[in-house]
């Protein structure tokens, strides 16, 4: 088990990062969401041991451990944009065995099975210049894969990579994952590939995490000029009314969960209705880690996503493009 | 023009006469070069990249002092050598004054600040996601150095070649410390000075010949031993 245990972590006095427990455990797939700054990377760093956290504790296996230790071989990271050592891809491969004073022939069968895995055989012989930055993507998962680390630390993995590419390095992972206890943590700001690939999705927005569910996650800044607790946030062209004490920057969460879906407004006493158009239908499977339904986006001035059931889209009759209403209460936002 | 082209003639005659004299400079030069450029990057290159990489109290500090020294002028750090090395100087019991090591010693100083200045800018030009790589695949301090040294043994190598073209091209702690002796101290840029100043212009520009060749021939070793620049 890989844990962040009350770990704040500042750049140039700014705080990046703060979580009060993160924790990958054994053969877990766990995957991290939230845009870009979110602090995605700081966590995967943290996590692999290659920075020092502010303040806090980073445990493995319930053991404080800390940058330049031993445990940093339990824990390799592929960074968003990896980065090849000037020498071929094989050489690359070969770094992490060798440094682990693996032997010659092990050396060699390990980098014929992760490359003929990750279909990269043809570009052992090859130098860095003369990959494309997806190669460049592929080779460096293989090479984090070769020295089969306890936890592996995925930035981004498939940022480079074509649609192909990705299912080939997910079905890779998930071999991997079936033939030894690897746990995964993948930082992505694509939704449907954390679905359909984690067990585990977690949301992070200004290096906090979320307390609902990925989804409608929103930066706003809460003015001081409304009175009370009801608050009003202009989120792309709509305003989003939540009930809170929270003034200045912060984080709005509409669970999609608790949007009433409709096809007129309805009369009641949610303060935030909007009406647009049904953009996409996605079916979630109840393994998928999506918590099952249907998430269906909708554009109402700024995209929605909310969970309904495959009824509600039946008797609603819903499909790309058919007009909707996303009603909730301010009390269902969550502002963090 | 005459004159050039009779400095030209001469030049060509001594280089390839095998004069005695030329060839025993050329050979001091070389050697006092090799030591003094071993030394100085061996401390050097290590002291930039630990000034590149590791923070530490004084760090700016310590660059600010290594950068400034880059800019030392050698007649000074001749003179203060000198002090140090003459018969009422602290270490008059070495006894190197007027000796090539002297000389040599001179040369470190003057090329210790040059190595550690370049290796820690070639160091700090290094990705730093080659360090973060190396130390997730599980490198220790050592092999995370070596293999970001690695990366930059480019930049590196530029650094021995300025070194060394330094080391050969300085003549005032030289002529200071060395004191320019027939056949014990006189190096190239000692002799060209002394050759020119008597009027031998033949001598002196084949003696200057010289050391281009020997610059020459120093880069074209590095870039060999730098594996033809693969990337």
């Amino acid at each position: 088990m890989l844990e962040l245990v009350g770990v704040r972590h500042e750049y140039d006095g700014r705080v990046v990062l703060d979580l009060e427990r993160f924790a990958v455990a054994p053969g877990a797939a766990v995957a991290v969401v939230g845009p870009n700054g979110s602090g995605k990377s700081t966590l995967l760093r943290l996590l692999a041991l290659l920075e020092r956290p502010t303040a806090g504790r980073v445990l493995l296996d319930g053991t404080v451990v800390t940058p330049g230790g031993a445990a940093r071989r339990h824990v390799t990271l592929v960074e968003q944009r990896p980065i090849l050592f000037r020498a071929t891809v094989r050489e690359n491969l070969e770094f992490g065995l060798q440094v682990r004073g693996i032997t010659r022939a092990e050396v060699n069968r390990r980098i014929e099975n992760v490359a003929g895995r990750l279909a990269i055989t043809p570009l052992l012989g090859r130098r860095r210049h003369e990959l494309s930055d997806g190669e460049v993507q592929r080779v460096a998962v293989a090479r984090a894969l070769a020295v089969e680390p306890d936890v592996l630390l995925l930035d981004e993995p498939a940022s480079s990579a074509d649609r192909a590419a990705a299912l080939t390095l997910y079905r890779t992972l998930a071999e991997e994952r079936a033939r030894r206890p690897l746990a995964v943590c993948l930082a992505s700001h694509q939704l449907e590939d954390a679905y359909r690939w984690a067990d585990d999705v977690r949301a992070l927005a200004d290096g906090r995490l979320s307390p609902v569910t990925p989804e409608n996650l929103f930066r706003v800044d809460l003015t001081t000029a409304e009175s009370g607790d009801l608050k009003r946030a202009c989120v792309g062209t709509v305003e989003i009314a939540a009930m809170t004490d929270k003034i200045g920057p912060a984080i709005l969460a509409v669970p999609p969960t608790d949007i009433f879906v409709s096809r007129k407004p309805l009369a009641s006493s949610a303060r935030n209705t909007f009406q647009g158009r049904v953009t996409s239908l996605a079916r979630r499977g109840p393994g998928g880690g999506g918590g099952g339904g249907v998430h269906v986006t909708a554009d109402v001035g700024v995209e929605l996503i909310a969970v309904v059931t495959e009824e509600a889209v039946r008797d609603l009759a819903l499909a790309p493009g058919s007009p909707v209403v996303f009603s909730f209460k301010a009390s269902a936002v969550r502002v963090f | 023009m005459d004159f050039l082209a009779e400095g030209f003639r001469r030049a060509l005659a001594l280089l390839f006469s095998g004069d005695a004299e030329v060839y025993g400079i050329a050979l001091l030069t070389l050697k006092i070069g090799i030591v003094a450029t071993v030394l100085a990057c061996g401390l050097g290159l290590p002291l930039g990249f630990v000034l590149a990489t590791r923070p530490f109290w004084g760090r700016r500090a310590a660059l600010t002092v290594v950068n400034t020294a880059l800019a030392f002028p050698t007649v000074v750090l001749g003179l203060l050598l000198y002090g140090l090395l003459s018969r009422r100087g602290p270490l008059a019991a070495v006894g190197w004054l007027y000796t090539w090591q002297a000389i040599a010693l001179g040369d470190v100083l003057l090329a210790l600040p040059i190595a550690a200045a370049l290796a820690a800018a070639a160091v700090q030009g290094v990705d730093p996601r080659i360090r973060r790589t190396a130390e997730t695949l599980g490198a220790g301090r050592w092999r995370t150095a070596w293999t970001v040294a690695r990366e930059a043994r480019f930049a590196l190598a530029a650094v021995i070649t300025t070194a060394f073209g330094h080391v050969v091209a300085e003549i005032g702690s030289a002529m200071t410390v060395g004191g320019n002796i027939r056949g014990q101290t006189r190096t190239l840029t000692t002799a060209v000075a002394l050759y020119t100043s008597q009027g031998d212009f033949g001598l002196a520009l084949a003696l200057g010949l010289i050391l281009l060749l020997l610059a020459l021939l120093v880069n074209v070793a590095l870039q060999t031993l730098q594996g033809r620049g693969h990337a």
